[in-house]
């Protein structure tokens, strides 16, 4: 009897046991660092290729801004799903997530990006909204004129004989402008993603 | 004198056993069940009308999307489907990664199905040694894929992530743990008196009922049917010699037990993967084209099977999902539910049946 | 506030009963809040009895997008839950409709347009950790002068 009493004495006087009953129990477990994250930046410059927006498939998750030390992805938390394409995706490796880069560095992967426009020349009514509005046609020819209607044939659409015609598909960054600008749904750009080893190391 | 009562009596849509909402009105006289209807539409998000029109890198994460549970059999099966049609090929390499991480999402969807089996017959201590073992699949998971439930691990031509050496290491150790304590648990499960009496018995589903009710899965294979497994049909799963489980009782008990000798089955295969594991590149690229394919492979819960039509671009003109659950359900209410005893043996059978409320709605 | 009211209030916040709800979501989120159950989280050792049963909640877990099915119904449910209360919302769909907020979709995101809620667990599914910290954060809060009305 006196035996047990000191037993239990001996148990349930000390600090620690009396510390564990009260407070929580089981450590603070961490985040394994494999896990990925919400994509942060690295530090690398941001060349505004706008690559990891046309990856995301959240709407709203992403986007690129401008800071006073350049360009700047910034995520939106509470739209982000934690996927990591757009961390694959960069070609700056500019933000990074869990093991992602490690990953594509030691697989040698890459995701590649190309674009597609198909003109339904049914619906086009050559309106020339698209190559008006398309922010690369803007570079090349400051001056197309309204229509959609220029003198040279760099540009990535351009409008002739009534139809709009697409010359150099390469220059397309995928930005849908002209699909948003079009009032009769004929311009549809397909932003197509290849997951693919880098070309480089393969030589 | 006694007296036989009718009363409808309604289960749901929130109740204390279920993950999600779903109501089962029943028919009962006394507590015995005559008829049973599930009532659905809680859970509508209207999924396959958001997939029109979207490149396969969208509907890729939509698809992971209808179903929380088995993630990584939706993103699968879609991909696949996608690559049948484009005649994208696969290295070596990717599809024995792919199944690994296919059999380790199907260890930790059983794992949680029999977790809420105990639970909901009130076996609280198993149920939480098999949530716990739950976790220890899950961190290999993580490992692999860098994700808990969405993993986003398979894409068109392979894989997104190569199993490192030391991943293997790891694999392996926790596999050896698993399988010895997925078998403890077997144990308990099988012996255990309290255990039996709510489940031996209960909720009996026939073959000749399960064929009716073109019940799939691990429902169909407590009842004796094993040859609708579409792992038979996969081509890699025919390389490792994958051979469905069957057990012939039909009722809860044996339900659960298939669910924990495909586990056993599972880190078999992943074992047998790994020592089959070849060297090479994990991505073949390629871009989906036109065409369209029925295609289907085996969910945890069963059959699932993807019906897709692509335009030239690769972008999801027309899709329709037909997932495992609504089949075990329709078995569930209209075969097993008859006749079960009690009220409280009705919440049990629904959940032996593993009902995937957000996988049956989309 | 008497003394006895404050003193019921803070033995209450150490014993918090908390329903989960789902209003449409992929079902990855309410196996994370059942994870938190798992004995290398195990949300009962802070107090925090997780079951199902709106009547005796303190805080109710929103899961997902809130689909058409849930029009009036999840108020009832709101309703039903005893004073004082909170909701939280795991997941990204009650923020923002996550993946399903689209053309075409059947979800009417946010949660917050029909339920006041009191915390956000932003991730496509959140951590356990992180659902389970949420809850710790917000479970002082739930009593803190509460006082019946009477």
């Amino acid at each position: 009897m006196a035996l047990s009493l000191l037993y239990y004495a001996q148990e349930f006087l000390r600090g620690e046991w009396a510390k564990k009953f009260l407070a929580a129990k089981t450590a603070p477990l961490v985040t394994p660092p494999h896990f990925r994250n919400y994509p942060e930046l690295t530090g690398k410059t941001c060349t505004h290729q706008l690559i990891c927006m046309m990856a995301c498939p959240a709407p709203g998750a992403i986007d690129v801004v401008m800071t006073p030390e350049g360009w700047k992805p910034r995520i939106h938390i509470g739209h982000c799903i934690r996927c990591g394409l757009c961390v694959e995706a960069c070609p700056n490796g500019v933000l990074t997530s869990g093991r992602i880069l490690e990953s594509m560095f030691y697989d040698n992967t890459k995701l590649s990006f190309s674009f597609r426009i198909d003109v339904d020349t049914e619906k086009c009514m050559g309106c020339g909204n698209c190559a008006v509005a398309c922010p690369v046609n803007k570079l090349i020819d400051a001056q197309m004129s309204h229509g959609g209607r220029a003198s040279t044939d760099d540009l990535l659409l351009k409008v002739s004989e009534g139809k709009c015609h697409v010359l150099h598909v390469e220059k397309c960054t995928g930005c849908k402008t002209c699909e948003n600008h079009c009032p009769n749904e004929a311009i549809r750009v397909a932003r197509l993603l290849e997951a693919i080893h880098s070309p480089e190391e393969e030589l | 004198m006694k007296r036989t009562v009718d009363v409808s009596i309604p289960i749901g849509p929130v109740h204390p056993c279920w993950k999600e909402p779903a109501r089962v009105k029943c028919e009962t006289r006394g507590e015995r069940v005559i008829s049973a209807e599930v009532e659905l539409g809680y859970m509508k998000k209207g999924i396959e009308r958001i997939m029109k029109g979207r490149p396969w890198q969208e509907v890729m994460f939509l698809a992971e999307r209808v179903c929380g549970i088995c993630s990584v059999i939706h993103n699968m099966v879609f991909i696949e489907a996608l690559e049948h049609i484009s005649e994208i090929v696969v290295p070596e390499r990717a599809a024995y990664l792919r199944v690994i991480v296919n059999e380790l999402d199907r260890m930790q969807s059983h794992i949680l199905a029999n977790f809420s089996y105990c639970y909901t017959i009130e076996h609280e201590t198993l149920g939480m040694y098999l949530l716990d073992t739950r976790e220890k699949v899950m961190d290999e998971l993580e490992r692999i894929t860098g994700a808990r439930v969405t993993c986003a691990f398979i894409v068109p031509g392979g894989v997104r992530f190569d199993l490192r050496a030391e991943d293997v290491l790891h694999l392996r150790a926790s596999l050896d743990i698993l399988e010895q304590d997925i078998k403890r648990y077997t144990g308990i499960f099988e012996r255990g008196p309290m255990i039996a009496l709510r489940s031996r018995g209960v909720g009996i589903l026939t073959q000749e009922a399960a064929r009716e009710s073109c019940a799939v899965g691990p429902t169909a294979k407590a009842s004796g049917i094993a040859d609708m497994d579409r792992r038979l049909h996969h081509p890699t799963y025919q390389k490792l010699g994958f051979v469905p489980i069957s057990r012939n009782e039909g009722d809860n008990f044996a339900r659960i037990m298939v669910r924990f000798q495909e586990v056993i089955q599972s880190i078999a295969l992943i074992r047998k993967c790994l020592d089959q594991l070849p060297e090479g590149p994990i991505r073949g690229g390629g871009i989906p084209g036109a065409g369209e394919i029925a295609y289907s492979g085996e969910a945890p819960r069963g059959e699932l099977s993807y019906f897709i039509k692509t335009d030239a671009a690769g972008r999801v003109l027309e899709i329709s999902i037909q997932t495992p659950s609504i089949m075990n359900i329709e078995a569930c209410c209209h075969y097993m539910l008859k006749g079960v005893a009690s009220l409280a043996d009705v919440t049990s059978t629904f959940v032996s049946s593993d009902p995937c409320i957000a996988c049956t709605e989309r | 506030m008497t003394l006895l009211q404050s003193l019921k209030n803070i033995v209450r916040s150490k014993s918090i009963h908390v329903a989960y709800v789902d209003v449409g979501s992929c079902n990855g989120c309410d196996i994370e809040v059942l994870a938190c159950l798992a004995p290398r989280y195990d949300i009962e050792q802070y107090g925090i009895y997780v079951h199902n049963n709106p009547r005796e909640a303190d805080v109710l877990l929103v899961i997902g997008a809130y689909t058409p099915g849930w029009e009036e119904k999840l108020q009832s449910l709101w309703q039903k839950i005893p004073d004082p209360k909170v909701a939280i919302a795991i997941g990204n769909c009650p923020i923002s409709g996550c993946l399903f907020n689209r053309p075409h979709t059947l979800v009417d995101p946010p949660v917050s347009k029909h339920i006041p809620i009191a915390a956000q667990v932003p991730g496509c599914p959140p951590r356990p950790t992180e659902i389970l910290s949420a809850i710790l954060s917000v479970a002082p809060t739930v009593f803190k002068d509460f006082e019946v009305r009477k």
